[in-house]
């Protein structure tokens, strides 16, 4: 027989899928460095010293006063606190659903059913449903009281606008770490069985530290999530460009900063832009560009950790 | 003439020989009587789910030899392997009938601690599989779990112990702490078979150890398990019929769920008793 050369449409047919690939994926290149490049262009002439150094100034007709400090203060309290409460509770049940649970079991079921619905509620029911909730009067403790005398709580706080967020990013946080979980492979766990290792301890000793790396893209993940919200954020932390507690940087000022109201760069831009209830664009776009800066940052330390992972195999 | 003075000599050579049979019948009479048992296996059934893969199955694994299981793919060797450190038991739908006891002891009595069972049967899988940290850590881990209160010192005794025992400790001794996964294959089985050796088991159970290496690491293998077997009861797994030929002393033929044949490996492998044996040995089944 003797070799045929490819016809035409052969020919065609091997380059459509990869080109097709090629270009989906240089759309979305393109479209996401068009946007990073637009606020880079609107924000980068505000951004300087004493935009980061200054607090918001929330008198309406000044729109080219005031900088971001207590904004960005605010990302990092709420992020912080939401990745103190996320990470023991998402570890906890992803090895849960990777280790130990039984798909046929209807508890199963109903925990992954349970998470899928978590995971596609918008964030802004979060937001809701935590003012609802936290407005109570057990949660007073989390919260500054509405009124002198009055038994109800005010329901916005750092504390609540992180347990509002923890819940808002768990289900995307325990995927992403019993997905971790899950492919380390096999050949541990029976190595390890195999030599009398219980499976605790096999768990904590060799299955999460080789996960450890893609654990840590979990909580990377939900750190960008929660750096992200805004909705959140603008019901159940106050809908204020500051924070109730002026001096927040004391140590013994720590608790009432925590059940009090304050601001993040999200609602920082979105009381500043015009699309939202601001007037001061440039203001919107500088505190957007800082926003972008520190999600890739944490991208970025998601991948230098995947790099460390991959070199130590 | 008279034959019966000039040949003398058939008569002698014959009752010599007959002397001499009588002498070797002795010898494997003893040694039967001495064949000291340490895995008993009692009519052994195993289903998974409804499936049936071993029935019937009978033998004794002596001390202190080579114990080879042949026989094609899917015939139930691995099987046969696991019940004996109970590794089955986290199979779905596994269940077992018949008895198996080890030292005189029902490994399957509810009071046994699993845990203990698989320190004293260690098995290597036929994949290389180091825990992924330091070649010092992968022996340490299961150490440390049957003996919590060890002593630093102690615990290094016991790793270099281990890999002196498994042939590693010259190609390793200077880096200790380098990642086990950084290893050869071959140079990985031995850390595996250190790794089992490190919690003083009485059985060592390989299951094909040699299928993905070359045949200098084969052959290294080989050599150990030669010299582990003064020390130690081990059983074998293993496709390659030379290798089961060379280093071991009895065998066990399974074909499809069944034990065929099972004793001592020359005679199995020069005189078998069952047809299927013989055609398996000449390489008429897969
Ligand atoms: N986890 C399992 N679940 C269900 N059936 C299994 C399982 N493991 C093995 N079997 C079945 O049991 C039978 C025996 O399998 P086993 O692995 O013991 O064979 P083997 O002799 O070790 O084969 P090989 O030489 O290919 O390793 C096969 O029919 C196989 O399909
Ligand atoms: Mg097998």
């Amino acid at each position: 027989m003797r070799v045929s050369p490819i016809k035409g449409h052969a020919r065609l047919s091997r380059w459509i899928g990869p080109a097709s690939a090629w270009i989906a994926a240089a759309v979305v290149a393109a479209v996401c460095f068009f946007i990073v490049g637009h606020i880079v262009r609107e924000g980068y002439a505000h951004v300087d010293w004493k935009f980061l150094t200054t607090d918001p100034d929330p008198s309406p007709a000044e729109s080219t006063g005031g900088g971001v400090r207590i904004p960005i203060v605010g990302t990092t309290f709420l992020v912080l606190l939401s990745t103190l409460l996320t990470f023991p509770i998402a570890l906890g049940a992803a090895v849960y659903l990777a280790e130990y649970m039984d798909e046929r079991w209807a508890v199963t079921k109903a925990i992954r059913l349970g998470l899928e619905v978590l995971a596609g509620v918008p964030s802004v029911v979060f937001g809701m449903f935590g003012v609802a909730m936290f407005s109570h009067g057990v949660f007073t403790f989390m919260s500054s009281s509405g009124a002198e005398g009055s038994d109800v709580a005010f329901g916005r706080s750092f504390l609540v606008a992180a347990t509002v967020m923890a819940i808002h990013v768990l289900p995307f946080v325990i995927k992403v770490m019993e997905e971790a979980i899950r492919s380390v492979p096999l050949s541990y766990r029976q190595g390890a069985a195999a030599l009398g290792v219980t499976k605790w301890r096999a768990i904590r000793r060799i299955v999460l530290p080789a996960a450890a790396p893609g654990i840590a893209t979990g909580v990377i993940l939900g750190m960008g999530l929660a750096a992200g919200d805004t909705a959140i954020v603008w019901l159940t932390l106050g809908g204020t460009m500051n924070m109730a507690v002026d001096n927040w940087w004391a140590l013994d000022q720590i608790v009432n900063v925590l059940r009090g109201t304050g601001s993040t760069l999200t609602t920082f831009i979105y009381f500043s832009s015009p699309a939202g209830e601001g007037n001061a664009p440039e203001l919107a776009y500088g505190g957007a560009m800082v926003l972008i800066l520190l999600v890739i940052t944490l991208n970025a330390a998601a991948t230098l950790i995947g790099r460390a992972r991959r070199q130590t195999r | 003439m008279n034959e019966s003075l000039r040949t003398p000599a058939p008569e002698a050579d014959e009752a010599a020989m007959l002397l001499a049979e009588l002498d070797r019948q002795m010898i494997r009479a003893e040694r039967a009587l001495e064949r000291n048992t340490l895995i008993d296996v009692d009519n052994l059934e195993v289903r998974y789910g409804s499936n049936v893969v071993l029935r019937d199955v009978t033998f004794d694994v002596p001390a202190n030899q080579i114990t080879a299981f042949i026989g094609p793919s899917g015939c139930g060797k691995s099987t046969a392997l696991r019940c004996f450190n109970r590794m089955n038991d986290e199979i779905r739908g596994f269940s077992m009938n018949g008895r198996i006891q080890l030292g005189g002891q029902d490994i399957y009595d509810p009071r046994v601690d699993v845990t203990e069972l698989r320190r004293q049967v260690g098995m290597v899988f036929q994949h290389p599989n180091p825990f992924p940290m330091s070649i010092h850590e992968n022996i340490a881990l299961a150490v440390r779990e049957h003996n919590p209160r060890i002593s630093r010192d102690e615990l290094d005794g016991v790793v270099e112990q281990a890999l002196v025992h498994a042939n590693l400790w010259d190609e390793v001794k200077d880096d200790l702490k380098r990642s086990a996964l950084a290893l050869s294959g071959g140079q990985q089985q031995r850390l595996c078979i250190a790794r089992a050796l490190a919690v003083r088991p009485t059985v060592i159970m390989l299951d094909e150890p040699c299928a993905s290496l070359d045949p200098i690491s084969t052959a290294r293998i080989e050599e150990l398990l030669l010299e582990l077997v003064a020390d130690y009861t081990i059983i074998i797994v293993t496709h390659n019929l030379a290798q089961a030929r060379r280093i071991s002393d009895d065998v066990a033929f399974f074909l499809m769920g069944r034990l065929l044949e099972f004793g001592d490996a020359r005679r199995v492998f020069e005189d078998p008793l069952r047809r299927e044996t013989a055609d398996y040995v000449r390489g008429a089944y897969g």
